[in-house]
């Protein structure tokens, strides 16, 4: 079977977890398995609303299950230094319904 | 196999992936594999006012469990062959 | 690094579980397998939406119904030494590829248990997070996996 689109290249860079309950972690991918079982370290919520700019919390090491997570983002550092979180407001995003 | 086969025939192509917690997000189809993961560069949201949420990622890997449409391009439809692939793949079992 | 191996690693450590109900598990890792079937002991077991606190000596949680897990930082570290120091003992050209299963070492490892005061209960990880809200599934029991309903019953009689 081919590679197909696995995480490696993603290893040890900055990515952006959405997850089916709609919730949205940046953090190092340190690693991942077949089933899209993924690490995170030094992670972060990014809480989104429509109140006040996006707060960040503090998550620290994470390992979250794949069948939790809906998109694997490779975060552009440059891309994302130009937003300002604290101008951003939007509602957060829906859970994932099957 | 056969949905397999046939994004594999896709990769190079615009798609839109509509997720199902309603997330549309386009952008270069790189790569596929055999849970229909599905691996896209040059990636924006279709409702970016709407969802901010990804503006800074250009290249996303979606997982094949929350994909609810693929939109294509109606260049990557080719009817002929989905039918003959359909029916050897019924005949085969 | 494969996330069942840090978790394998978190063995002894304090962590935090969620599950998928968004119930919230507090508790030191006595033991995993590969599903992600986890074992804990000093649970302190959160609600959604925070407000309600059952203590339980130890708990067993099946693997798919988990959301996530917050380990403590330090622990990634500890597997970085423990897959150094076994690709330090292997003689070289062997054990390329990614074989499944994976060796303890002669004697398996010391468990971390029993190192003192310090661990008297769930360090700094916080209980839940509060985020109710839209997103919850209606009616309330049917959220509750079999395995946390044996829970809630063992630690409700006497």
């Amino acid at each position: 079977m081919s590679a197909g689109p696995g995480l490696e290249s993603l290893v040890d860079q900055t990515i952006s977890v959405i997850t089916n309950d709609g919730r949205n972690i940046v953090g190092v991918l340190k690693g991942f398995d077949q089933a899209t079982n993924i690490i995170l370290d030094e992670s972060h919520e990014r809480v989104y609303s429509t109140k006040e700019g996006v707060q960040q919390l503090v998550l620290g090491l994470y390992i979250i299950r794949g069948d939790n997570i809906s998109v694997v983002g490779e975060l552009d550092e440059d891309l994302d230094s130009n937003l300002d979180l604290s101008k951003l407001r939007a509602h957060p995003l829906k859970p994932v319904i099957h | 196999m056969l949905f397999f086969s046939y994004f594999k025939d896709l990769v190079g192509r615009e798609v839109t992936v509509e997720l199902k917690n309603d997330l549309a997000i386009r952008g270069t189809l790189h790569s596929v594999d055999q849970y229909l993961n599905i691996k896209l560069e040059n990636t924006r949201v279709v409702d970016q006012d709407k969802y901010p949420h990804m503006l800074s990622v250009r290249n996303c890997f979606i997982r094949g469990s929350v994909v609810r449409y693929v939109q294509l391009p109606p260049e990557g439809v080719d009817i002929e062959l989905l039918h003959d692939a359909t029916r050897r793949e019924a005949r085969s079992g | 690094m494969l996330p069942l191996s840090l978790l394998k690693t978190a063995q002894g450590h304090p962590m935090l579980v969620e599950l998928k109900n968004g119930e919230t598990y507090n508790g030191h890792l006595v033991n995993c397998d590969t599903w992600m079937n986890i074992h804990l002991r000093e649970v302190i077991c959160t609600s959604k939406d925070g407000d309600r606190f059952w203590r339980m000596p130890e708990c067993y949680i099946r693997g798919n119904t988990i959301k996530y897990l917050r380990v403590p930082d330090e622990v990634i570290d500890k597997v970085q030494e423990e897959t150094k120091s076994r690709t330090d003992r292997k003689p070289p050209g062997v054990g390329r590829g990614r074989g499944r299963g994976r060796d303890d070492g002669p004697g398996g490892r010391a468990k971390g248990i029993g190192r003192g005061l310090e661990e008297g209960g769930p360090k700094g990880q916080g209980g839940g997070r509060g985020r109710g809200g839209p997103g919850g599934k209606p009616g309330g029991i049917r959220g509750i996996s079999f395995f946390t309903f044996i829970i809630f019953y063992l630690s409700n009689s006497p």
